[in-house]
């Protein structure tokens, strides 16, 4: 290929990138204490949640379908996690292997009935997403576990990079690459994306588009749990408030960070990359309009405008660019 | 100025995305005349009839209705200015009452400005009266028979009461004596209230039966414009339609029956419909399965590579009975493949590249340690099935979407060369086609029977049909009318295959 | 008679009739205090307050749609209702017509974008729920508005007679409408055949701009008053008004036999869901069973309640296939 300036200046990742420098850069001029220390460390804990749960969310959007039910799923397994590691003093590598078995098993629930019965998974997860928090502060009474393993919520607090960065983010990047190599690298990968792009062609083709589904959902409750995990590590405790009600404050920053990452609502397109920078970006704005001394309240209202805002340009930049060629 | 037409078209282009659908294309409506308008598959009919219609608008051109020009810009226009269609697809509402469906447009209120339902069904039943149609107007339209069906969506236009009537494909699910009915309704709407019809049709028989005028689309353009139909024979027409003679591929070889059949159906019946279907697959040969629209064609290739269900009855391999569950079972263990009749929706994946798109079908045979699996590996393999093809395209990552409908067409083909299958589906493969791509693919259909592979051909195109299959099998209504071995010519065998269906 | 029974059978309520009427048979034989007075009047304006907000989702549902923004567009008006009688000291009336301003206008904003745009309502209104909801962040600071004039705490606890609550006036009047609308005219009607079939509703000269908004705005007026009637019953207007709204009003059309993809609604049975899920609360509760069971069942039941509806048109389709090859 002859070309002559490097694609991925034209991508939809590119301006997303631009704008994660852009507002930091910004922000860090405006505010005090953008670039501090402590703000950039507390920063990069909340970013590697926040990406976990886009990446989370995303791999279900690639079905064309919704998890509704990720936060649930992340608080749930992290409970679960508690028990084990307090209640049943489990140690710690075996319980996060538990908590991840759990989070796949109420993934793989959301896929089977979804696939199963035909029902859109915005439905079914709507459904299970009350199940699972009500099923979970029942068993649980609503308590918290406050006495984790130091091992597991050490890693929570500790800081590299002259004690700018949380080890957590690199972890998400780390599953960013591995969902990177998942989609680009494996013929599971391309599997999952042909099904979801056109589900009848692809069975045609001789993919088992159900069972693709399925693990697509298994993946998205592994990543919600992994999500769990980094918040209890990160707080210290295994609470059933780490989502907010019925896990609902999970699914704006999800959202969010994979409508603005560029994949596709309709299914069939995934970008790690965009997601990891539209999570970036979502933590960015949120942390800078917060020491702007916007107020949290208002916060909400923005992230609503700029997901509204998104949506629209994205779609006016499908009408534009239909005539024209399109190299993906 | 009171001209003679009441309905004019001229210079109409149209683009989509790949194809030129309409080049200058014109046509004039006489008042009280019935116009047919005929043309091959993708020869410009359809979006003609959408833009009449205010679906599409035209990207140049103009419409002249009654003498002025009109904009039409969605189909209430069309309504309001007097134009009445039946489209080739159903349209109306499942879910509500034919009485409703028929009055839906002017629904008759009572004093409260409410819905007065009885009055519905009375005007109603006045118009499926006037087709003898003995349908209660209270009957849910999902209860309906597609025939029933489409004759409620022609009393429907004729309530409208417009002088303007358009009709595509009419009789596609109707039976012949209905058809008849509605033959003499129209001559006599045309000739006492003065309605004019356009009048599109598949069957030239009708069109010679019934139609004052023909206008001929191909490719497009226009290769005759509002002839007399007297002036005109069927062969004339059918040349004036495909642009050459109709002739027949005589460079095939009769089939050598080699008594090896590769697959066999025994008294299978479908969850779809089918009913003791029996036939078998020779290894080597082309086998025809001809029908009209309906037949049950593409439902009985479905059921056999597992995307429905068979539920019961007997499929055998090479003499052993097998049941298969996907169509993952059928590629992946018995190497069966279905090239779709609808490549758009169930053939090819537009929004994803040439590579992806042809590749999908061995992507599970080439993966290595750790699934792993890159695009030159990929590449290494379909490249030479997508040059083969001469599928003109820029690189192996363009997108399908923006490739011409032909190309479309090498590509899903493409991939079930790349999958190596023994036996193949191949439904409709030239439809909406450029004679060029057809010609081609029709040649490669042949090479591929001529190295091994088995094929089952679906098509409703008589001469492809007679000029590739080397036995012709008939369905209607869901099972098999008939049998013949294939001589190629044109004659015989189009006649034995009508009676198969008409007796 | 089994031909008058086989037919009852087929409409929606009628199954669900049984069940209102063997449930509570059931219940109050089990616990007598289902049946006091004080537990039927409580049942009876919780329902009133369920019933809209189930019909602000039932005619979006009807166009093939969804809300998402129902519960914040409800709190929305809720606290400007009650915020401007107490900051503003405006007369009740007056608070009202401009709630139901604020909620025309939100449902008028979800319809326009989405009928304009092409974009799914889904995402439209998982947007604005953001939007509405931060709006109400931004005023309330998490904060309630006390001060409800008491003609508003009289209308909100107050009874009729026996144990019927003022507060369901409002809901049943808006039931009767909404049923007149969905049968009986013609703008009901065009929404039902858009929810059918986009194409073949637009083929026939339906406006689908004109069908969508509509529908939104009807949507949003609703919540709108839903949000307003709950400051009544609570004399309160808080900001997590309409926070837990999203499920139960999807789960009363379903249960009431809705198909999501549009086209099928029936009023009287997602009036009777309502009742069911109300009841069944209450039992809970009497029951002396752990509340948050109520958010597990729900779940079940929708769940149930879909598939249920969806095994009914797969039927119907199969009745369809086999009559078709004739």
């Amino acid at each position: 290929m002859n070309i002559k300036l490097p694609k991925f200046l034209y991508t939809n990742q590119f301006g997303l990138l631009c704008l994660v420098i852009i507002f930091a850069l910004f922000f860090t001029f405006v505010t005090e204490g953008f670039s501090s220390r402590f703000n950039l460390y507390a920063l990069s804990r909340v970013a590697s949640i926040d990406i976990m749960i886009g990446l989370a969310m995303m791999v279900v959007i690639l079905t064309g379908g919704l998890n509704l039910s990720l936060g649930a799923v992340g608080v749930s397994t992290a409970m679960f996690g508690g028990w084990c590691m307090e209640s049943l003093s489990i140690p710690i590598i075996p319980s996060i292997f538990l908590i991840l078995l759990a989070g796949s098993f109420l993934g793989w629930i959301n896929g089977y009935v979804t696939v199963k019965t035909g029902v859109h998974s915005f439905i079914v997860t709507l459904a299970t997403m009350s199940i699972y928090f009500g099923l979970m502060t029942v068993l649980t009474k609503a308590q918290s576990f406050k006495n984790l393993p130091d091992a597991f919520t050490d890693i929570g607090s500790m800081k590299i990079f002259y004690r700018y960065v949380s080890p957590l983010l690199l972890f998400s990047f780390f599953i960013g690459c591995v969902l990177y190599y998942l989609f680009r690298f494996t013929d599971i990968g391309r599997k999952l994306i042909a099904a979801g792009a056109n589900p009848s062609a692809a069975e045609l083709s001789g993919i088992s588009v159900n069972r693709m589904f399925i693990y697509c959902h298994m993946l998205s409750g592994i990543l919600a749990a992994i999500a769990g995990i980094m918040v209890t590590m990160r707080i210290g405790a295994a609470i059933p408030s780490i989502a907010g009600h019925l896990g609902f404050d999970w699914l704006l920053p999800a959202f969010l960070a994979t409508v603005l990452g560029g994949t596709l609502l309709s299914g069939g397109k995934v970008t790690v990359f965009g997601t990891i920078l539209g999570a970036l970006l979502v933590t960015l704005i949120t942390n800078g309009l917060l020491l702007l001394d916007v107020g949290i309240f208002w916060v909400r209202f923005f992230l609503g405008v700029i997901l509204l805002g998104t949506v629209l340009i994205d779609k006016a930049r499908a009408y534009f660019t239909e005539k024209n060629i399109v190299v993906s | 100025m009171n001209s003679e037409y009441c309905l004019e078209i001229n210079n109409s282009n149209k683009t989509f995305p790949g194809v030129k659908a309409l080049d200058n294309a014109n046509f004039k409506l006489k008042k009280g005349s019935i116009h047919a308008l005929v043309g091959e598959n993708g020869a410009g009919k359809s979006t003609l009839i959408k833009i009449l219609t205010g679906v599409y608008k035209p990207d140049s051109g103009e419409i002249i209705i009654n003498d002025e020009k009109i904009n039409l810009n969605s189909p209430n226009d069309a309504i309001l200015k007097g134009i009445s269609v039946v489209h080739q697809e159903r349209n109306l509402i499942g879910r509500f009452s034919v009485g409703e469906n028929l009055m839906l447009n002017n629904l008759p209120k009572n004093s409260l400005n409410l819905i007065d339902y009885n009055e519905v069904f009375k005007q109603s039943k006045k118009w499926l009266d006037i087709l003898d149609l003995d349908i209660s107007p209270e009957t849910i339209v999902s209860d309906l028979t597609v025939a029933k069906m489409q004759l409620c969506e022609i009393a429907k236009a004729l309530s409208m009461e417009s002088k303007i009537l358009l009709l595509d494909e009419p009789t596609s699910s109707i039976s012949p004596q209905d058809a008849n009915n509605l033959f003499k309704l129209l001559k006599k709407i045309v000739s006492k209230e003065g309605v004019s019809v356009v009048f599109v049709s598949h069957k030239l028989e009708e069109v010679f039966q019934i139609c004052d005028y023909v206008t001929v689309l191909r490719d497009g353009k226009n290769a005759c414009e509002s002839e007399k139909i007297e002036t005109l024979d069927r062969k004339q027409l059918v040349k004036l339609m495909i642009g050459r003679e109709e002739q027949v591929v005589k460079s095939k070889k009769l089939f050598e029956n080699n008594n090896n059949k590769i697959l066999e159906l025994e008294n299978i019946n479908t969850y779809l419909g089918h009913k003791s279907i029996n036939l078998s697959l020779y290894k080597g040969e082309i086998l025809g399965l001809y029908g009209l629209v309906g037949a049950g064609r593409t439902e009985l290739a479905k059921s056999i590579v597992g995307i429905e269900k068979i539920i019961s009855g007997n499929l055998k391999l090479n003499s052993k009975s097998i049941k298969i569950h996907s169509a993952k079972e059928a590629l992946e263990k018995y190497k069966i493949g279905y090239i779709s009749e609808d490549r758009k929706k169930e053939g090819l994946i537009l929004m994803h590249n040439v590579l992806d798109n042809t590749g999908i079908t061995v992507w599970s045979q080439l993966k290595r340690f750790f699934n792993f699996l890159n695009d030159s590996t990929i590449g290494k393999k379909v490249t030479p099935y997508i040059q083969k093809l001469e599928v003109k395209t820029p690189s192996n990552y363009q997108l399908v979407s923006n490739l011409s409908g032909g190309n479309q067409q090498k590509i899903s083909v493409a991939k079930w060369l790349a999958a190596g299958t023994d036996i193949l589906f191949i439904d409709e493969p030239t439809v909406g086609i450029d004679v060029k791509t057809k010609g081609y693919l029709h040649e490669l259909i042949i090479d591929l029977s001529k190295s091994g592979t088995s094929i089952v051909l679906i098509s409703s195109d008589m001469p492809e049909m007679i000029s590739l299959a080397d036995r012709i099998i008939v369905m209607k209504n869901f099972i098999i009318k008939g049998e013949k071995n294939n001589d190629h010519n044109y004659q015989s065998m189009s006649s034995s295959i009508m009676e198969f269906i008409h007796d | 008679m089994n031909k008058i029974f086989s037919n009852l059978f087929k409409k929606d309520w009628f199954g669900l009739l049984i069940v209102v009427i063997f449930g509570a048979l059931i219940i109050s034989v089990l616990k007598p205090a289902f049946v006091s007075s004080f537990n039927l009047y409580v049942l009876m304006s919780s329902i009133s307050l369920m019933l809209i907000v189930a019909m602000s989702q039932m005619i979006i549902i009807a166009i093939g749609q969804m809300n998402l923004s129902v519960g914040a567009i409800g709190g929305l008006v809720a606290i400007s209702f009650a915020g401007l009688m107490e900051v503003y000291d405006m007369p009740i009336f007056i608070a009202a017509s401009i709630g139901i301003v604020i909620g025309v206008s939100a449902g008028f904003f979800n319809g326009y974008i989405t009928a304009k745009t092409g974009i799914s309502a889904f995402i439209i209104t998982l947007a604005t729920l953001y939007v509405f909801k931060g709006i109400n962040l931004g005023i309330t600071e998490a904060q309630p508005f006390y001060k409800i004039p008491d003609a508003i705490r009289v209308f909100g606890n107050g009874k009729i007679i026996g144990p019927i609550p003022y507060l369901i006036i409002i809901p049943l009047i808006v039931t009767f409408v909404m049923w007149i609308l969905m049968t009986k005219t013609i703008i009901g009607r065009y929404m039902l055949a858009y929810g059918n079939s986009i194409q073949s509703s637009e083929l026939m000269g339906i406006s689908s701009t004109q069908i969508v908004i509509t529908a939104h705005v009807i949507s949003g007026l609703l919540a709108g008053i839903a949000g307003m009637l709950v400051v009544c019953r609570l004399s309160l207007g808080t900001p997590n008004i309409g926070d837990a709204w999203l499920l139960p009003s999807f789960a009363a059309p379903v249960i009431g036999g809705a198909i999501l993809a549009g086209g099928k609604v029936d009023v009287l049975a997602t009036a009777l869901a309502v009742v069911i899920v109300a009841i069944i609360s209450q039992s809970l509760v009497i029951f002396k069973v752990d509340p948050f069971f109520v958010q597990i069942f729900l779940g079940f039941m929708i769940l149930f309640a879909v598939l249920i509806n969806r095994y009914r048109e797969y039927q119907e389709e199969n009745k369809k296939k086999i009559f078709v090859h004739e």
